[in-house]
């Protein structure tokens, strides 16, 4: 009684405070990263560790610190929730304001954890639209800007094959119709399929990828919930990649069980397709690894019944032996609850020589881990189409010295000019991260393209 | 000098802590329906059961300060009053094991609680919902709040 009496007391306060009862400490993330994570036993907690970075926003001339050979500017600033960045052939950049819709209250835990999450800004009000952003100097910051789709339901991804602009909303992917120059579009978007949504709709972002031949588009749909408290009907045709027929609108899952793909880009040395994955929560602040793998077409990678192959999560009842014999290793782990929400290849960038062959992923960093782990842009450097090394930080400091967050990366990519584009949903705004100038790097690769 | 109790005065905690009493012994309902079927919305019955009914004892609890800071109850029955305490403290400490996600939210630490819950409630409901120390045939412990108050038979 008396050891109930205090787990009592200590949930109590540990509601309060917010902050974990469980003494035992996090491990060092480097643990993590790649092949072969080390993975705890899972912990089921009276209530899990969590540390919420509160929305702090950027000081008038504070920028995120980048390392040696980079520079950092704002791009544009003053968005509302901003979470993707999409360059297009012409330079002009699209920028989308979003979030997801109201979540629904099943549980009081729902409603703490809104209230929670609102707290890091994740709550913040969007726009729901794509804002056209253009630098017509080249100084490296937007000059002309304007409301380039608005109305959206909760957009996420958006691909440019040809003529056709494609955007994933959450609940349907849509076309329009573009041409170079255009800094509005007023035709309405055209349907080219449902997608998963409805009234829980969890992991609402639909990331989106077309093929490098454009007759394909891949869609990332996340779980309908942590895992599977909303029970197995709502997880129908999610924590899934969809692929699409461009030409007919038909659709197939192409692979399966990966928690929430919430990043997708196809590796140009290999033609392959990859994805960032956000793993599920609350069985440690070691466990799960999120992860970067390439997407093989029929796999199926676990969720909801187990991770990193065949490590049972005991939290979903029915068991399914059968799929879990099926589950595959993600290629890469990228430690726990970093929360990668995008990632660029770096073969087309002109940043320096260093991080022209891997990908960068950005970190938007998450709530249930103490101490915070993410809130940065990482590189990954690859060889013969595979990783080939440990994450490196590119882009930190989004975080003040006493754990605020100032900034969250969002969506990352590659301008025209092969500069890096970063939106950050807590800071509003829009960083581009380019090569210092008179660096050798860039003296190098000046003559290397001669 | 000594103040008699009224007994036309009623006790304002007894429904109270019936009231919140039902609804966390409701939870052990719930929750085996839950283990049997795996609907989870059966374990979302349970937490709604859990948090009504801790919200009732909240308000039972200051009831029952009420009723004693009224000269209403100027002994309680020791052993009830720790046995309801009890109960209430387990019941707060399954509402967060019933906000885990997935299965082990009920199975089976959630369902052992609710239903050690629900045992002491059953068990102490069976004399009503008073806190009132009531006579017996042994010496009754009983917590004094206010010196010479003769003790009511009820």
């Amino acid at each position: 009684m008396n050891a109930n009496l205090l787990s009592a007391g200590c949930a109590v306060a540990a509601l309060i405070l917010l902050s974990g009862c469980d003494e035992k400490k996090a491990a060092d993330p480097s643990t993590q990263y790649g092949t072969d994570p080390v993975l705890p036993a899972p912990e089921q907690y009276i209530l899990p560790p969590m540390r919420i970075a509160l929305a702090k926003g950027w000081g008038t001339e504070q920028t995120p610190t980048v390392t040696g050979g980079l520079a950092i500017k704002a791009f544009a600033t003053g968005f509302m929730h901003p979470r993707q960045v999409y360059a297009l052939p012409n330079g002009d950049v699209l920028v989308v304001e979003t979030n997801g819709p109201k979540a629904p209250i099943y549980r009081p835990k729902d409603f703490i954890e809104g209230k929670v999450k609102g707290l890091s800004g994740s709550a913040a009000p969007a726009g729901n639209r794509i804002i056209l952003l253009r630098d017509s100097t080249g100084s490296g910051v937007a000059d002309q800007r304007s409301i380039f789709i608005d109305h959206l339901n909760s957009p996420f991804g958006v691909a440019l094959v040809g003529n056709d602009l494609y955007v994933a909303a959450t609940d349907a992917l849509l076309k329009f119709p573009y041409v170079p120059g255009q800094t509005h579009i007023d035709a309405p978007g055209e349907k080219v399929t449902d997608l998963p949504a409805g009234q829980i709709n969890h992991h609402w972002t639909k990331s989106l990828v077309a093929s490098p031949d454009g007759t394909k588009l891949y869609v990332g749909v996340g779980s309908n919930s942590n895992i599977t408290e909303n029970g197995m009907a709502a997880e129908e045709g999610r924590a899934a990649i969809w692929e699409i027929d461009r030409a007919t609108g038909l659709k197939r899952i192409y692979a399966s069980g990966l928690r929430n793909a919430a990043g997708l880009a196809f590796e140009p040395t290999t033609g392959k397709l990859w994805a960032v994955v956000n793993e599920r929560d609350e069985i440690g602040p070691d466990l799960v690894p999120d992860y970067l793998t390439s997407v093989r077409e029929g796999a199926f990678y676990g969720w909801p019944y187990s991770y990193f192959g065949q490590h049972i999560d005991i939290r979903v009842e029915p068991r399914r032996p059968d799929l879990v014999a099926k589950a595959i290793m993600p290629d890469y782990a990228l430690s726990s609850h970093v929360a990668p929400l995008g990632m660029v290849f770096t073969q087309s960038s002109t940043l320096p020589l260093k991080y022209r062959s891997g990908v960068f992923i950005s970190e938007h960093g998450s709530w249930d881990r103490s101490p915070l782990n993410g809130y940065k842009v990482v590189y990954v450097p690859f060889e013969d189409g595979l990783p080939s090394g440990p994450p490196q930080d590119v882009v930190t400091d989004f975080l003040t010295s006493d754990g605020k967050a100032k900034g969250r990366p969002v969506g990352v990519t590659l301008d025209h000019t092969g500069a890096m584009l970063i939106a950050d949903d807590v800071g509003n705004k829009v960083w581009r991260v380019s090569a210092a100038k008179h660096t050798s790097d860039v003296a190098a690769a000046v003559l290397s393209n001669r | 000098m000594t103040k008699k109790e009224t007994p036309s005065l009623p006790l304002i905690h007894p429904p109270l802590v019936g009231f919140a009493a039902v609804l966390l012994i409701g939870t052990v309902a719930t929750d085996f329906i839950y283990s049997e079927t795996l609907l989870f919305q059966w374990n979302n019955f349970s937490i709604w059961l859990l948090t009504a009914g801790l919200i009732l004892a909240a308000i039972a609890g200051l009831a029952l300060l009420l009723d004693i800071v009224r000269r209403r109850l100027p002994v309680i029955a020791r052993g009830r009053f720790i046995g309801f305490t009890a109960a209430a403290l387990l019941s707060l400490l399954n509402a967060f094991v019933h906000s885990r996600d997935g299965y082990t939210a009920v199975v089976p630490d959630g369902f052992a609680l609710s239903a050690a819950a629900a045992v002491i409630l059953i068990f102490l409901g069976q004399r009503g919902w008073s806190l009132r120390a009531v006579p017996s045939s042994g010496p009754t412990r009983t917590m004094e709040f206010h010196s010479r108050s003769p003790e009511i038979q009820s």
